[in-house]
């Protein structure tokens, strides 16, 4: 009897302690599993349309939580612009009118449900973010014939399918159908449920999102335990959270800031370079009384920048100089020669053209908040004779100006939309685009016959042409593509910068790392 | 008396109306949002469906009347940025506000009150004189300056405090004094002058001459006279604290109404800002009504006056 006793207070005794090792997590870590958490300083204000991906609306900055928490049928990972992810394959038919998706097998979103073609076709038809009026125009149908296949059958050929389906736009993102039906629409901001590699904790509105690891996630379980996005404005005060370890990494950091990050002890700056472009454009280029009618003029403009000063300067010299207003990791993107600064020659060619002493050129447009990239090229211009006067807009007002056309002289524009050569030539060269103050013939017939060209490679000749003809006839003076700079504490070994081509922002999450104690 | 209240009841619904009107054109000669919601460079579909999608394309009255008429049910519109009821935005945020608000009042109080007395009282002094470099220096340094000089001193050097967010008593020291600062110096300057009238009335002399302590003349007769202009201020303040303090919560990463502002107003997200400089302008109002009427209690000739 006392035997039997003892034997019911061991066993007792080790229900509760196993109790307790469950409830308060006491349990050794398995290798492998997920540890620590890692704290982002990010320069936005985070918000709960980040969290569904029906609400992409055309920015970049969206997709930090988009990796994290959702996944994509395709996306640009390491090394890949566009790897398989929920679709482990696709396929177009001859006639380009259809293309057919093949789901990965036994992937699962958060909540356990797996990831199904209907979940694909809601995710597509519910899409509301950019380019949803392109995308729901040119498809006729999309067709689930099992639950692993999706079929998307388009009106008409269209080459840029793929570009605007899984990278240019959120439609390619799924969400679960049967959860955001339960929960509906507000229901779904703010508890999200997605495929992707972390799991939604809790979101606090001008503060914190929190997020933890989705073991079952199908690449590969995340490193990290849990990931922190601290929303913090302010660029000293994010860099003062960083020196003080309060967060390991942070969003853009520039100037001298970025500066005195490099001389702090313990930490890194990483710059990406992403996919926005800053350039000179010459609105006044087709008015035959204007200096910038002349092509000499214009070139003289592009030889006047001193590109690796200012380069230098305000990116630390991480922007990339490269000649084109296209950025290099597009689909289609023709290299053009390397933009060269030769004062002397840019006095020559104005002398040339019946400038000698130059000229007044009026006002040099620009966002107010790149007025410093402004200014450095407004000096170099003034240097060779091409007096301008800044004229920093709100960023507003600057891009109502620059799209109704009412900016004069010079402009300096930027762009970080996404998509391929084709949609960046259609909004800024191309007659009819957005920001467009005039075109050339010949250009306006090649753009038109490559948007109807099945063929890749005629396509890419005509795109290639194009970038070519926008070179020689000195459109535009390119600038840059400008690096984003950020910077990582001590704590962390693999933030993940850098690692997707043109991304800004850490990814894939569940690469991340931290350094070893 | 119920005139008096019903007639500046009446002017408080005016002036509430003129300030809707105001914000709402306003917010609109600032710049078209939709260029704001998507990466320059967008098409102009895109560009159209955000207007339409908001009601921006329609006729400026339309959108106007829709909004007072919104306004009217206590709807404040969704915002742009967010896709979230501005007012269920304003409640999220407004704890932290009246938390950041409640504490820089106090610390405003606790210094410039007794400053503003020691001031009046040592008139000419040394006290006097170093109150009104403290005024000067409040009244004139800005307050992201103040913020960014404490998180490198407090933070940076020291290691003593968090540099910015929210959730510890910890978190809220430096914004609260970075915010109280400016008006610490406001209420020690009307405390002062305040104190200085009162002190010069005849009841004070009248006081002295019986022999009084001066310290009883001083806390007993002057003090709570002079107290009544500083607390009036100090509402108005507290409101002002509450709604607008757009830098300081901006520079410490603090989610209280000032920063849903600064958002509304980067991001051209008219329901915000217009929600949060209505329900701003209202409690300003609210605060003033109350403070007539109870002057009218307190004082018959004011409403006779009237």
């Amino acid at each position: 009897m006392r035997h039997r006793c003892r034997q019911i207070a061991l066993r007792l005794w080790f229900v509760a302690v196993l109790a307790l090792a469950l409830t308060f997590g006491v349990a050794p870590a398995r290798a492998g599993d997920p540890q620590g958490q890692l704290t982002w300083g990010v320069h936005v204000t985070l918000a709960p349309t980040w969290f569904d991906p029906a609400e992409t609306a055309g920015l970049i900055t969206p997709y930090m939580v988009l990796y994290a928490l959702h996944d994509a049928m395709a996306k640009p990972m390491p090394g890949q612009p566009l790897a398989p992810s929920l679709a482990e394959s696709w396929s177009a038919s001859e006639d380009a009118l259809t293309y057919e998706f093949v789901l990965r097998q036994g992937v699962k979103f958060h909540n356990g449900d797996p990831v199904t073609a209907e979940d694909v076709k809601f995710s597509f038809e519910r899409y509301r973010g950019a380019s949803r009026k392109l995308l729901h125009d040119r498809v006729a149908a999309v067709e689930t014939p099992d639950a692993t296949h999706i079929r998307f059958k388009l009106k008409q050929p269209w080459p840029d399918f793929l570009t605007f389906y899984v990278s240019a736009t959120g439609a390619g993102w799924i969400v679960p159908k049967k959860y955001v039906q339960q929960v509906g629409e507000d229901g779904f901001k703010k508890a999200p449920v997605g495929a992707g590699p972390y799991k939604f904790v809790s979101f606090t509105p001008g503060g914190a999102l929190v997020l933890e690891a989705f073991e079952g996630y199908w690449r590969k379980v995340p490193n990290v335990r849990r990931l922190v996005l601290r929303s913090i404005p302010d660029e000293s005060t994010r860099l003062a959270a960083l020196k003080r370890g309060e967060v390991d990494i942070v969003y853009s950091i520039r100037g001298e800031l970025a500066e005195e990050m490099q001389r702090t002890k313990g930490l890194t700056l990483k710059p990406a370079v992403i996919i926005g472009m800053y350039w000179l454009y010459f609105p006044d280029q087709w008015d035959a009384k204007s200096p910038w009618h002349d092509q000499r003029v214009r070139r003289a403009a592009t030889l006047a920048i001193d590109y690796a000063t200012i380069n230098q300067a305000i990116t630390l010299g991480h922007s990339r100089v490269t000649g084109s207003i296209i950025p290099d990791s597009f689909d289609f993107y023709w290299a053009p020669p390397r933009p060269a600064y030769h004062p002397a020659k840019a006095r020559a060619l104005l002398a040339e053209a019946g400038y000698p002493n130059g000229f007044d050129a009026g006002e040099y447009n620009c966002d107010a908040a790149y007025a410093d990239l402004g200014e450095a090229v407004l000096n170099n211009l003034q240097e060779v004779g091409i007096r301008a006067k800044l004229r920093p807009l709100e960023r507003a007002a600057f891009f109502k100006g620059y799209a109704e056309k009412s900016l004069k002289n010079l402009v300096q524009g930027q762009s970080g939309a996404f998509g391929n050569a084709a949609t960046r030539l259609e909004a800024f060269v191309a007659n009819g685009g957005a920001y467009v103050y005039g075109s050339y013939s010949d250009i306006d017939a090649l753009f038109r016959e490559q948007a109807t060209e099945l063929d890749h490679a005629r396509r890419e000749a005509m795109l290639h042409k194009i970038q070519q003809l926008v070179h020689e006839r000195t459109i535009y003076a390119p600038l840059w593509q400008q690096a984003f700079l950020n910077g990582i504490g001590p704590r962390v070994k693999e933030s993940g910068l850098g690692l997707i081509p043109s991304y800004a922002y850490s990814g894939p999450y569940e690469d991340l790392t931290l350094a070893d104690k | 008396m119920t005139q008096y209240i019903v007639r500046r009841l009446g002017y408080s619904l005016v002036s509430l109306f003129l300030l809707s009107l105001t914000i709402f054109l306003f917010v609109r000669v600032t710049g078209d949002p939709a260029v704001l919601l998507v990466e320059p460079g967008a098409s102009q579909a895109d560009l159209d469906a955000i207007r339409e999608q908001f009601g921006l394309d329609q006729p400026i009255w339309i959108q106007y009347v829709s909004f007072i008429a919104s306004l009217a049910h206590g709807d404040f519109g969704q915002s742009f940025y967010y896709r979230t009821p501005v007012f269920e935005l304003y409640l999220t945020r407004l704890p932290n506000s009246l938390m950041l608000a409640l504490a820089a009042m106090a610390f405003s109080l606790l210094i410039g009150i007794p400053s503003g007395i020691l001031a009046a009282v040592r008139v000419g002094g040394f006290w006097d004189k170093a109150g009104k470099i403290f005024a000067l220096l409040g009244l004139s340094v800005p307050s992201f300056w103040i913020g960014l000089v404490l998180i490198l001193f407090f933070s940076v050097y020291l290691q003593w405090l968090p540099s910015s967010g929210s959730g510890t008593p910890l978190h809220l020291l430096m914004p609260a004094f970075a915010l109280g600062w400016y008006f610490a110096a406001a209420h020690m300057r009307l405390t002062r002058s305040s104190m200085l009238e009162v002190l010069g009335s005849e009841y004070i002399k009248l006081a002295r001459l019986k022999g009084l302590p001066e310290a009883l003349v001083i806390a007993k007769h002057a003090f709570k006279n002079a107290l009544i202009p500083v607390l009036t201020l100090a509402g108005i303040n507290l409101v002002i604290m509450i709604n607008v303090a757009v830098v300081v919560e901006t520079v410490f990463a603090w989610p209280g109404i000032g920063r849903l502002l600064y958002e509304g107003i980067t991001f051209r997200d008219f329901p915000v800002v217009q929600g949060v400089v209505i329900m701003g302008g209202a409690m300003i109002v609210i605060v003033n009504l109350v403070i007539d009427v109870l002057y009218a209690v307190i004082d018959p000739r004011i409403r006779l006056e009237a």
